[in-house]
């Protein structure tokens, strides 16, 4: 296998988006902008689901990934720190939590 | 005979392909018309709206507002109304006034009436009440037959009774009541938003793994298309499949898009629970037919031996204030923590009572949580809310907070006329009432029928038909 340099996933990705699946769980859909890109995210450790849990400081085995290589996406679910509408809670539709996984080198 | 009976008796699946047409994700917030004429041209057998959601958070379950403007939720109303009236077919509602608790289905049932005198038309209304009372809940939760869904904390039986309302949502099968009374019209309270359109396929013996999940995709209207819109989308169902179509021209439902739908607001894009059992997502099959229509088919639904209620109920926190000032002096940001525990403690010398602060720092991990190096060096925005059994004391709290951290004195300051900009004045703002949801939870073995009350009402002047 050849040593590639490694990239940002917001320059291999056209939509990185977050959002509640309810009022206690948070979602995150990855779709890539190939079949490459998309194997070498999919391939990738930074992206396993414990990684994703350590980037979002939750449980590890709490983050659930999902694969769907005929979108060329991947999709990251788990729960979310406090009930949406909470006081305290900054983000009640969950539509900004994204900005970690930019900067995720792959 | 009435819209329903007429498309009940009328309709066979093998004719051809059942049309429906879904006008709004949001009934309230301005129906695209230009689309929604295109989808009526096409002669749909029945238009379905949705009206609610959990998604703009506690209040209004709690409060029993609703969110979409009363002006422009009697404009919407009054398009698909009059549309489904003079086509005679049937129109779906659901979720009224948001939450789709009582008071939010009574206003809403109250404009029907009000737009129906208006304009002089009559028709036969069946009405959903999704309420759910406390003591059912209380039991369900002391015969360990009340399930959070996610993270929630477990609520005591005085969390729950302290709820102001608390709904279910119905299904299908609801829906299916609904549709005995021979209505023009039916409008439920809270209602799984795929039942809206899925109750009529099934009745008339569409495949319910079909019907759900052309229902799932087009309660969202447009959303699933590129680019996604709020327009008109027409479903066309058969007994293979259905396809979709967006009523805009320039929003085209490609099958990218469209499988794309099936993770939106979903923790896991192969499994999706109803109420009578799960829809599996994993082998549908998404095709293009031109350019503008993806044709769908494949998803597959298992029955649950009973159905499962889903119920969502919030409780008053207290009355909120809020404070939002700027904050532009680099020292005061390093230390800005320290700072609000510093003037909190000397607040609480000052203002008596069971007020709780809680921060918001917009620049310094407000949306979410930030490493000290990602914090804004430049400025930062301030908004501070108070929570306070009352108003008054509410207020009394943002005030007295205001004043005290503007002439909060902090190692190293240098700013010493003050620490705050205010953008307008007063700084501190009365902030509604703060609500917090107690109950997102699945209650096993719940009396449907005896929770879901259906009734049917004559609108306007003609009396009604049926019965």
């Amino acid at each position: 296998m050849t040593q590639r340099d490694p990239v940002r996933l917001r320059e291999l990705a056209h939509i990185v988006r977050s959002k509640n699946a309810g009022p206690t769980m948070l979602t995150l859909d990855v779709f890539f902008n190939d079949a490459a890109a998309y194997e070498r995210a999919a391939g990738s450790a930074a992206l396993a689901s414990g990684a994703v849990a350590a980037l979002y400081e939750v449980a590890p085995g709490a983050v659930q990934r999902y694969l769907l290589p005929q979108l060329h996406a991947i999709k990251f679910s788990m729960p979310r720190k406090l009930c949406a509408g909470t006081p305290g809670d900054g983000d009640l539709y969950g539509a900004q939590q994204h900005g970690p996984l930019l900067e995720v080198l792959l | 005979m009435n819209a329903a009976r007429r498309l009940l008796q009328g309709h066979r699946p093998g004719d051809g392909p059942l049309r429906v047409l879904s006008a709004s994700g949001q009934l309230g917030y301005g129906i695209p018309e230009a689309a929604f004429a295109r989808g009526m041209a096409r002669k749909p057998h029945f238009i379905g709206a949705d009206m609610g959601s959990i998604d703009p958070g506690p209040y209004y379950l709690g409060s029993g507002e609703m969110a979409a403007p009363e002006a422009m939720v009697r404009r919407d109303l009054t398009l698909v109304l009059r549309a489904a009236l003079d086509a005679g077919i049937p129109l779906v509602i659901g979720s009224a006034g948001t939450a789709g608790a009582r008071p939010q289905l009574e206003s809403v049932t109250a404009l029907l009436h009000e737009i129906a005198r208006e304009q002089g038309w009559s028709f036969r209304l069946a009405t959903i009440a999704s309420d759910v009372p406390a003591d059912l809940v209380v039991q369900a939760r002391q015969q360990g037959r009340l399930a959070a869904i996610g993270p929630m904390p477990e609520p005591s039986d005085d969390d729950i009774r302290a709820c102001s309302h608390i709904v279910g949502q119905c299904g299908t099968e609801t829906f299916a009541r609904a549709f005995e009374t021979d209505p023009d019209v039916i409008l439920a309270g809270r209602a799984c938003d795929t039942a809206i359109f899925a109750a009529l396929p099934e009745l008339l013996g569409y495949p319910a793994g079909l019907a759900l999940h052309m229902a799932k995709i087009i309660e969202c209207t447009s959303l699933c298309c590129r680019p996604g819109g709020r327009d008109a989308m027409l479903a066309e169902l058969d007994l293979k499949g259905f396809t979709l179509e967006s009523m805009n021209p320039d929003s085209h439902a490609t099958p990218a898009s469209v499988a794309a739908h099936a993770l939106y607001e979903q923790a896991d894009p192969f499994l999706v629970d109803e109420p009578g059992g799960t829809l599996y997502l994993a082998d549908a099959r998404y095709e293009a037919l031109d350019n503008h229509r993806t044709r769908v088919s494949g998803a597959r639904f298992e029955p649950r031996a009973q159905p499962t209620l889903k119920i969502e109920g919030a409780r008053r926190l207290g009355a909120r204030a809020v404070l939002i000032a700027g904050i532009a002096d680099p020292t005061l940001l390093q230390v800005l923590d320290s700072v609000l525990e510093a003037v909190t403690a000397k607040v609480r010398a000052l203002v008596p009572g069971d007020w709780q602060p809680v921060p918001h720092v917009y620049g310094c991990g407000a949306v979410r949580p930030l490493p000290a190096a990602q914090r804004a060096t430049h400025e930062a925005g301030l908004v501070l809310e108070f929570i306070a059994p009352d108003a008054l004391l509410a207020r009394t709290a943002a005030a007295v907070y205001k004043q005290n951290l503007l002439h909060h004195g902090y190692p190293g300051r240098v700013s010493t006329a003050g620490n705050l900009a205010f953008p307008f004045t007063p700084g501190e703002l009365d902030a509604n009432e703060a609500y917090g949801f107690v109950l997102y939870h699945v209650m096993a073995g719940a009396p449907l029928t005896d929770i879901f009350r259906v009734e049917a009402h004559a609108v306007g002047g003609r009396a009604a038909e049926g019965n």
